[in-house]
């Protein structure tokens, strides 16, 4: 088990640093001109070269790619020519001068709502979705089982934009049950916090618990069906053991797979959510950096995004072994 | 029946109580008004308070504007460019040597007042020379007065634009230093400037030995100069001076101060009252709010939802960013009527763009083709496409009517063409004048930046120009990367889309820059010596009225030769919250101010 870690993590490493390296230059071939996107409105040639200098992009690309790793590990500075440069403490994944800040203290900013966003509503489309997936395979043929995969297909269908915004117009603005959003930490007003959050954990499980509720009653009705299950039930044992311990269990497999993979995909933040509900995650920023043609913090924001995705299926591959005995590491 | 399945049913319920437990807590401001944003048009059941102003303004109270920028484009007044940022922060906390006049009135609206000036300048020398003296008593917010040195020393920070950009550049087009080979200026700015470089800007812009009186000296006559000093001449103490960081946190000579500047959703900007500020030295400002706070980050359709429901602190609340299309049936009957219920709290006016079509007159060389360019257009279906109504009103040149006494209308769709043309085009009539040109109905490629809206934009141009017998060839361009393309004479071609937005109210800031090379947004690619000694004669005359008419004729000129095709005159839709009134407004209504085309920050209180 040591062993296929260290492994794992020697991979993990040699792969970020293949994915920088992609990052980086695949930005820098991208057709397009930062220098002159990112100018103003008087762009007269001279004006384009001296923004050009000003970004850093006049210099080779090796220099500039050199530049960018040393930051990551010694940091650097940003304009040198202002009265006060910009110093980029170490790890600096560069510097957003659409924003005037730098790009990884940007990041941090906004994945703390990003992730109590992605694990609340991770948390409820697993409990929902899973214990309405067991009832309904328990309830095959019936009419909850049917009911159940109708509100799944329902859920499903809708787009999350119109799930939130009838949440707003009917919650918020119709009824007045909560006030509009307005992010605060959960440290600083926990009320507020969960009064903000509320509707957005309830779009994005409405979503996604519709899928695992389908997931969990497929693969609890081909265990059932299985050999060790009935002689589970001969043998006594009471029938919620025989659900919990045996059945899903068994199914839990595929049910792990997409659990994590969706949550790092939701990690990298939920777009149209948070912008429903003026979330300052990492969705929304991720948004706002391509609308703006913010290319330091677009690659930030896709770095971190893929680190997030590779951690992701190395949890997710040290759980099958938590799951299913058969799986040795090696 | 499993005890898992009750148990979980009991679990449910202690959530959907602790949900409504939730909702109590906290204070929510939501409930505390009944819902209007429901309402039927015209319906009488709970409207926002609409009662005109009837009482004097006050000072006091909070105003709000929600935004769903992330943040200011740039708040450094040497590089704030964008329209309504102007004008929120020139009511605020940006003082300049001049400003324009709050009025619903556009050619009012664009005369302009002393701000930090005693007077609105001085010309001398065939207006050469500019000359402003400061008033007494004008001051930073740490107190410090303002002096001649920190007028010219926020200018010279144009000059550096390998630090301070986005910025408008008047500065260097218009001050008399020396140009390098490459055509940018000698003098790099204050960051790097070696003595003798700094000497070049010194005697370009001089202060008197009192240190009151700051005079530019121009490379060439600009009579409007007293304009063009509202915009990046804003006064910066050197000591204070970050450089690129100084757009997070600039130093006020205005009635209010930054406190707090976060970006990204959720981010605000706090505005307190500027202690250093004096009303004495400030003719201009009456500064009746105790604070603003502008909300970042929220989105469009939430604004929409918020200001027609008015409740809370939304009454004193304005948006940042106009109306959404889906929601103007709600306010408005027509472009011009706002439905009773949102009396006083709506605005449908011109904002400050012109649209058009540019032609490149290289490639289109004759007049005749490009006169049945126009008339083939079927401009009605443009409008429809994009909007609507509430879209624009059909532009008659590229000088707008809200721009004020340049304005004239040029009679380009009744009489300038021989005879009226009609919204939807005229293609029999197109045909005759390309028959007149002497030359076949071409076939033509149209640049414009891809949308869904724009893609259908082009269709409708392809078929209603394909009706004149001329073929075109739609271009789409990503929209990033259309003024790239378009404005190189290798790869534009033959007409595309424009817009252009007057920088102050004078069209000294449209003609030139769309006809001339020098103004550096000619996408006609035109030349032209006679054109050109014209505008440079109008841009000399000092007497305005007379300079007012020689704009007019240009616009007149430029309709004739038909170097851009006007299509639309931008219009917006703005809402205001029913605790808010303005003193210049009708009634104490809402109205969209003419030299930004923006809400009239100045002129905003909050309702007794």
């Amino acid at each position: 088990m040591a062993g296929y870690l260290v492994r794992r993590v020697l991979g993990m490493l040699v792969l970020l640093f293949l994915l920088t390296t992609t990052v980086f230059f695949l930005f820098n071939i991208l057709p397009g001109d930062p220098a002159r996107l990112t100018c103003g409105k008087a762009c007269s040639p001279t004006i384009i070269e001296a923004n050009r200098h000003r970004l850093g992009l006049d210099e080779p690309v090796l220099t500039q790619y050199g530049k960018f790793v040393a930051g990551i590990f010694v940091g650097r500075t940003f304009s040198p020519d202002s009265p006060e440069p910009i110093v980029c403490s170490a790890p600096c994944l560069g510097y957003s001068f659409k924003r005037g800040e730098q790009v990884l203290p940007l990041i941090m900013r906004s994945a703390p709502v990003t992730f109590y966003l992605a694990i609340g509503a991770f948390v409820i489309w697993l409990v929902v979705g899973i214990s309405l997936g067991i009832y309904a395979a328990l309830r095959r043929g019936r009419w909850q089982d049917r009911l159940i995969m109708t509100i799944s297909l329902v859920g499903y269908s809708l787009p999350s934009f119109f799930i939130g915004l009838l949440l707003v117009f009917f919650v918020i603005v119709k009824w007045g049950l909560l006030p509009f959003p307005s992010y605060v930490s959960p440290f600083e007003n926990p009320v507020q916090f969960t009064q903000t959050m509320i509707l957005p954990w309830m779009v994005l499980a409405a979503l996604n618990a519709a899928f695992y509720m389908r997931l969990t009653r497929n693969q609890v009705l081909e265990t059932l069906g299985d050999d060790y299950v009935r002689t589970a039930r001969a043998k006594g044992l009471p029938e919620r053991t025989v659900i919990v311990h045996h059945a899903l269990r068994a199914g839990l497999t595929p049910i792990v797979t997409a659990a994590g993979l969706d949550l790092a995909y939701l990690l990298g933040g939920a777009i149209i959510t948070e912008n429903i509900f003026s979330l300052p995650g990492l969705g929304a920023l991720a948004v706002n950096s391509i609308t703006d043609s913010d290319l330091p913090l677009i690659a930030g924001i896709t770095l971190l995004t893929a680190s997030l995705i590779i951690f992701a299926n190395l949890i997710v591959d040290l759980l099958y072994a938590v799951i299913d005995p058969r799986v040795r590491l090696a | 029946m499993v005890r898992s399945d009750t148990r979980w049913l009991r679990g449910a319920a202690i959530g959907v109580v602790a949900t409504l437990a939730l909702s109590a807590c906290g204070g929510s401001t939501a409930t505390s008004a009944p819902p209007a944003a429901t309402a039927a048009p015209g319906a009488t059941a709970a409207p926002p308070s609409t009662a005109p102003a009837t009482e004097a303004p006050k000072t006091g109270g909070t105003i709000y504007l929600l935004t769903n920028s992330e943040q200011f484009n740039r708040v450094d007044p040497q590089r704030a460019y964008t329209g309504e940022d102007l004008a929120f922060f020139s009511a605020t906390w940006m003082r300049s040597l001049t400003a324009y006049t709050y009025s619903p009135d556009d050619p009012t609206a664009s005369k302009l007042q002393p701000d930090l000036a005693t007077d609105t300048g001085t010309p001398t020398d065939g207006a050469k020379t500019w000359a402003f003296t400061l008033r007494d008593g004008v001051s930073f917010e740490d107190g410090s007065p303002i002096t001649c040195a920190d007028v010219a020393y926020g200018a010279s920070r144009t000059f550096a634009t390998d630090v301070i950009s986005e910025g408008p550049t008047y500065a260097i087009a218009y001050l008399d230093i020396p140009k390098n080979a490459d055509g940018s200026s000698a003098y790099p700015g204050p960051y790097k400037a070696t003595a003798d470089q700094q000497a070049l800007y010194d005697k370009a812009v001089t202060c008197s030995a009192d240190g009151k009186t700051v005079s530019f000296h121009l490379s060439q006559p600009v009579a409007d100069f007293n304009y063009t000093v509202t915009l990046g001449f804003s006064p910066v103490p050197k000591a204070a001076d970050t450089g690129e960081n100084y757009d997070k946190k600039p130093v006020s000579s205005g009635p209010y101060k930054i406190d707090s500047y976060t970006t990204g959703n959720g981010g605000k900007m706090i505005l307190v009252r500027n202690s250093n500020w004096s009303q004495a030295s400030d003719t201009y400002r009456q500064a009746y709010p105790d604070k603003w706070e502008v909300d970042f980050g929220i989105d469009v359709a939430v604004i929409d939802q918020r200001m027609l429901a008015s409740t809370g602190n939304d009454q004193y609340a304005l948006q940042y960013a106009g109306m959404q299309p889906e929601n103007l049936a709600t306010v408005f009957a027509d472009p011009k009527t706002v439905l009773p219920a949102f009396a006083g709290r709506a605005v449908s006016a011109y904002d400050i763009y012109a649209r058009y079509l540019w032609v490149n007159v290289n490639k289109v060389k004759n007049v005749k083709i490009r006169q049945a360019m126009a008339v083939a257009l079927d401009r009605s279906a443009l409008r429809k496409n994009a909007g609507g109504d509430f879209y624009g009103g059909y532009a008659d040149g590229t000088i707008k009517p809200n721009i004020g006494m340049d304005y004239a209308p040029t009679n380009l769709w009744t009489t300038m063409l021989g005879k009226p043309i009609p919204d939807t085009g005229d293609p029999e009539y197109a045909k005759q004048l390309i028959a007149e040109s002497g030359e076949a109905a071409p076939s033509l490629t149209y640049d414009y930046g891809q949308s869904p809206v724009a893609d259908r934009g082009a269709a409708i141009i392809v078929q209603s120009l394909g009706l004149a017998g001329i073929t075109v060839t739609p271009n789409p361009i990503e929209r990033g990367k259309y003024y790239s393309v378009v404005f190189d004479p290798e790869k534009a071609h033959e007409f595309g889309t424009g817009g252009w937005g007057a920088d102050w109210p004078n069209a000294s800031t449209v003609i030139p820059p769309l006809f001339t090379q020098e103004g550096g947004w000619d996408l006609s690619q035109l030349d032209d010596a006679a054109f050109n000694a014209k505008v440079k004669a109008a841009q000399a005359e000092t007497d305005r009225p007379t300079q007012a008419t020689m704009w007019q004729d240009l616009n007149v000129e430029t309709m004739e030769n038909m170097w851009v095709i006007p299509t639309f005159f931008g219009m917006a839709q703005n809402l205001m919250g029913s605790g808010l009134a303005t003193v210049a407004g009708p009634d104490g209504g809402l109205y969209l101010w003419g030299p930004y085309g923006s809400n009239p920050y100045g002129d905003l209180y909050v309702k007794p």
